[in-house]
């Protein structure tokens, strides 16, 4: 297994709120899509995963139902309350704002 | 958080509380679900079902542990596991009823005394005055800066009366602003001789503070209205029911006071007592102050230091706008006084507002607390050994708990919980011994001191501050003692703890056994410190009683008279003097008699400043002004010069100092015939010179006193002091029925002389007995820790003990080993003990009549004494190492 790129601190719940922004999904898709999406790089192990779908849960913004899936199988699933695509607004934004400032850093030409 | 936010949350959390199972049950499921498709995802990539199965496992990190991880993400967790710590706290407790009795007793104790006497200072100090609407009374106190000249007659910080009108015309933050003349003495005449204390209040003193009479009215405006013009009186319910039998038709009656009549037109309600620590019996008009004493105008003297003020505070007006308000007027006083700034106290009104009350209070009030807080922690430190004896028994627990997944913090949490059952139980229990003693205890104390207050004012009943400082108390307490022994016993070495059994283990337990000496060094330390104070006052108090004040006190009646008061004329004073020596100079058995500005040893002092004429350094130097035959009545020789002859007054040019005096201005040098300037300028020269005598403060050893003959000036304020040989009662009559053949009206009390000398030890019998309670508490509190300390290292060692044995060691050299292991931590803390408290003795030199602070007889018996106790307490558990059987001992494993 390929050592994971360790997340900045708080990032986490941004990603998670970002990929249930897109449409509703249990814990095992959002663990699958995660790792699609970010091409294998970021890596969430399934034990930090549900800690932190539980604490997005209950800060209020995501929610959580009962459905049963294409296999007939009940899952739980997880959707963005308005809460939480409000905080997704303002973590992106931080977001855009820190990565700019970091990027621009880097850039600097050594003399 | 955003409101909206709660109305998502709250609920999520109610469920995740009350609903725990059900959410645990969804919880188990949602990680199953996710288990199964992980597994059927690895098995599609072609491994075994059970390789699948594991990995899925594997990536999740531990199922219960995630699971946990999902519990703390909710954050209710803490709850749940209080409430479950709780639980199991209190089946620890019961399960051990003798540790629970030893350590609920220890805090208790510990947590009681410290609750009762914060409930008395409370009552003293803080609570607010017992009237409607306390808290928006404010008291007002003046302090001066700069170039004062001020007659600080009641009290530096206290008004004058045109001061007060200043204030009470110019104001626009008070619905009414008040003055009284607190303590005024006042003789009620009439039959019922008796000396009451009251006070001189003006006329809206009852409406400013929302306080209505019971009967009659209290007193009105009009009143007020002409100086000495209206004699009416508000007297309180305590004078009422007591002196006057609660005689219903007494409103509307005259009552004598200093020889003036008073119509009563109000009893004042049961539960007011006036608003000083010191009930007050009655309440006259302001204008009538020259009346009640003739001795000053003072309502005419602006300069004069006589009145408290206390405003109420008009609704929707803060502290910061009274400041403000007060401040401008202060500042226009101040422009007629160039070179003084007045700075304004003002703080919501208690008993005790003065700023010099409080100033004196304030040390007084820190070292109580210091020495209650001291056994406190002496209590605490017993239990926290208790604890961490018993985290030895339960190692394994810990061990086992640590293994299987508990979090260090969690199990932290979760043993001072049981801790702070163990506080609150005690405290609970404390504080409420302390609510139900502290009542007659304080009336106890108050019986002690040298005042004729039978009753305080104070109220010691507990209200929110003294719970607050109970529940804060307890909760501190059981942090205190459960912190360490907490983090002592979660930290350890899994491995060890739990293949091996309790006596092999030596490493991890190295630790425990040092912060137990710790602890026990610490409780005697403390304990030394209060002993210590204890000893010192003892020895102070013996030396009083032993030492030679200089003068002779036995066979010495004293009788104090206040005539101006009564309303006596100079010419009349001396008339009644001089016929009063006559006629008890005529009594059998009375040897001679004399008379004195102040009587030795009254608590009653003049000073001045002096200077020697030539140079520029100023000199405080007390005096008394007293009648040729003071010197042999009190028994004081003259060494040098001669005493005063009778005919000598103020106006004569001579005056005594004693030899102190004399070698403080003139050393190397004689001092008859010296010249002494007064502050006024006058000078006197020295005709005689007196022995050192101890007649203003006992204890003084080279007092810096002079003498002043006494003239017709003396007379109406003054202590008569009659040499007798015979039966002091007989003499004591004789002098009443003089006193009283001449004006029946005149309050008569003759004491013996020695009397004054019980006014001066009683505040260190207070303190001594008060130390000496704690201390002893505290001894008691420390031999425990001992004893607990010593039987833990011998049962800890009995395997070594029985190897030594068994290999030939000789018995009074095990218990030698074990003494010397248990006496370390004694001497380690008895040395800081003795050296903090010779560090801050000096504190106490005021009630040690010049006994050093230092004083090496206390100084060495106490650590004796605290050395013995300590050697008991171990030489008992030390036995039992002694009697230690090989065979068993080594069998033990």
């Amino acid at each position: 297994m390929s050592k994971p790129v360790d997340l900045v601190q708080g990032t986490l719940d941004m990603l998670l709120l970002k990929i249930l922004a897109l449409e509703p999904m249990n814990g095992f898709a959002v663990s699958q899509r995660l790792k699609q999406v970010s091409g294998d790089v970021l890596q969430v192990s399934d034990g930090s995963l549900y800690p932190a779908l539980h604490k997005l849960e209950q800060e209020g913004w995501i929610t959580a139902e009962w459905k049963t899936s294409e296999y007939g199988r009940r899952a739980k699933y997880y959707s963005l309350t308005k809460l939480g695509r409000r905080q997704l607004e303002k973590e992106a934004d931080n977001w855009g704002r820190l990565s700019s400032a970091i990027s621009r850093v880097i850039k600097l030409k050594e003399a | 958080m955003r409101p909206e936010h709660w109305l998502y949350t709250i609920p999520l959390r109610l469920r995740s509380l009350f609903r725990g199972a059900l959410a645990d049950q969804e919880l188990d499921d949602e990680l199953h679900d996710h288990l199964e498709r992980k597994t059927d995802e690895y098995a599609a990539q072609g491994m075994t079902r059970q390789e699948a199965h594991r990995r899925a496992r594997l990536d999740l990190g531990g199922f219960e542990q995630t699971k946990e991880k999902c519990r703390d993400a909710r954050r209710i967790n803490w709850i749940e596991d209080f409430v479950q710590d709780l639980r199991y706290g209190l089946r620890m407790l019961r399960q051990n009823p003798g540790f629970t009795a030893a350590a609920v007793l220890a805090i208790a104790l510990g947590v009681g005394i410290n609750v009762g006497i914060f409930s008395v200072l409370n009552g003293a100090a803080l609570r607010l005055l017992p009237i409607p609407r306390a808290e928006q009374v404010v008291s007002i106190d003046q302090i001066f800066h700069g170039r004062v000249t001020r007659d600080a007659h009641n009290g530096p910080s206290m008004f004058s009366y045109s001061e007060y009108l200043d204030y009470r015309n110019h104001n626009h933050v008070f619905s009414g602003l008040l003055a009284y003349e607190p303590y005024v003495e006042a003789t009620l005449g009439g039959g019922k001789m008796r000396e009451l204390s009251g006070a001189l209040a003006t006329c809206n003193y009852f409406d400013v503070l929302g306080e209505h009479p019971a009967q009659g009215r209290g007193l009105l405006e009009s009143d007020c209205a002409t100086p000495g013009g209206n004699a009416v009186v508000v007297i309180s319910d305590d004078l009422w029911r007591g002196t006057f039998a609660s005689d219903p038709s007494l409103v509307g009656k005259r009552i004598i006071l200093n020889r003036t009549a008073y119509t009563v037109v109000g009893i004042a309600p049961p539960g007011f007592k006036g608003t000083e620590p010191i009930p007050s019996s009655f309440w006259v008009p302001i204008t009538m102050q020259k009346e009640l004493d003739p001795w000053r105008d003072r309502m005419a003297d602006d300069n004069l230091s006589w009145l408290a003020l206390l405003g109420r505070v008009q609704r929707d007006v803060t502290m910061e706008q009274v400041r403000a308000d007060l401040d401008v007027t202060a500042v226009q006083i101040d422009q007629l006084h160039p070179g003084r700034t007045t700075s304004l106290a003002i703080r919501t009104a208690t008993f005790f507002n003065r700023q010099m009350e409080r100033e004196i209070l304030t040390p007084v009030v820190s070292v109580i607390l210091v020495a209650f807080g001291l056994v406190l922690l002496v209590a605490c430190a017993n239990v926290a050994n208790l604890l961490l004896a018993r985290a030895s028994v339960r190692q394994k627990e810990i061990a086992l708990r640590l293994s299987i997944g508990a979090s260090r913090s969690r199990l932290v949490r979760q043993l001072l919980t049981e801790s702070l059952l163990l506080s609150l139980i005690g405290g609970a229990l404390g504080s409420l011994l302390a609510f139900w003693s502290f009542t007659s205890i304080t009336r106890l104390m108050i019986s002690y001191l040298p005042h004729e207050a039978t009753t305080l004012t104070v109220n010691v009943a507990p209200d929110f501050r003294v719970l607050a400082y109970a529940l804060g108390l307890t909760l501190f307490t059981g942090i205190a003692f459960g912190l360490i022994p907490a983090l002592q016993s979660s930290r350890q070495d899994l491995n060890t703890a739990l293949k091996e059994d309790d006596i092999q283990r030596g490493g991890g337990k190295v630790g425990g056994l040092f912060l137990r000496s710790a602890l026990v060094g610490t409780q005697v330390a403390v304990s030394m410190v209060l002993l210590l104070a204890t000893g010192l006052l003892l020895r102070g108090l013996y030396y009083a009683q032993t030492l030679d004040p200089g003068f002779e006190m036995k066979g010495v009646a004293t009788l104090f008279l206040n005539l101006g008061e009564q309303g006596y004329s100079g010419s009349r004073g001396t008339e009644f003097m001089v016929s009063l020596q006559q006629r008890i100079s005529g009594l059998p058995g009375v040897i001679e008699v004399a008379q004195a500005e102040c009587a030795p040893l009254s608590h009653d002092f003049s000073a001045d400043a002096f200077t020697v004429v030539g140079r520029v350094e100023k000199i405080g130097i007390e005096y008394n002004h007293v009648s040729p035959e003071y010197f042999s009545v009190v028994g004081i020789p003259i060494v040098r010069g001669r005493g005063f002859l009778p005919g000598e007054t103020h106006d004569s040019p001579g005056v005594v100092v004693t030899e102190s005096t004399g070698r403080r201005l003139w050393p190397d040098e004689d001092a008859l015939a010296k010249t002494l300037r007064e502050s006024s300028g006058r000078e006197y020269s020295v005709i005689g010179v007196a022995r050192d005598a101890q007649v203003a403060h006992l204890g003084d050893v080279h007092p810096t006193y002079l003498y002043f003959p006494a003239g017709p000036q003396d007379n109406l304020r003054v202590y008569v002091l009659v040499r007798y040989a015979g039966d002091f009662l007989a003499t004591a009559k004789g002098i009443r029925n003089v006193v009283q053949s001449l004006d029946a009206d005149l309050p008569v009390d003759v004491t013996k002389l020695e009397d004054y000398l019980e006014v001066w030890r009683q505040p260190s019998r207070i303190v001594a007995a008060l130390s000496g309670a704690l201390g002893a508490l505290a001894l008691l509190l420390a031999s425990i820790g001992v004893y607990g300390v010593v039987s833990y290292g011998v049962s800890r060692r009995v395997h070594e003990i029985g190897v030594r044995i068994a290999l030939g060691a000789d018995r009074t050299e095990v218990m030698k080993l074990v003494l010397e292991q248990a006496m370390r931590p004694v001497l380690i803390g008895g040395v800081v003990g003795v050296a903090a408290c010779a560090a801050v003795s000096h504190v106490l030199s005021s009630m040690l009549f010049g006994l050093s602070a230092h004083d090496p007889i206390a100084f060495i018996s106490v650590p004796l004494l605290l050395l013995i106790v300590a050697m008991v307490a171990s030489y008992i558990p030390a036995r039992r190492a002694m009697s230690v059987d090989p065979i068993v001992a080594l069998r033990y494993e």
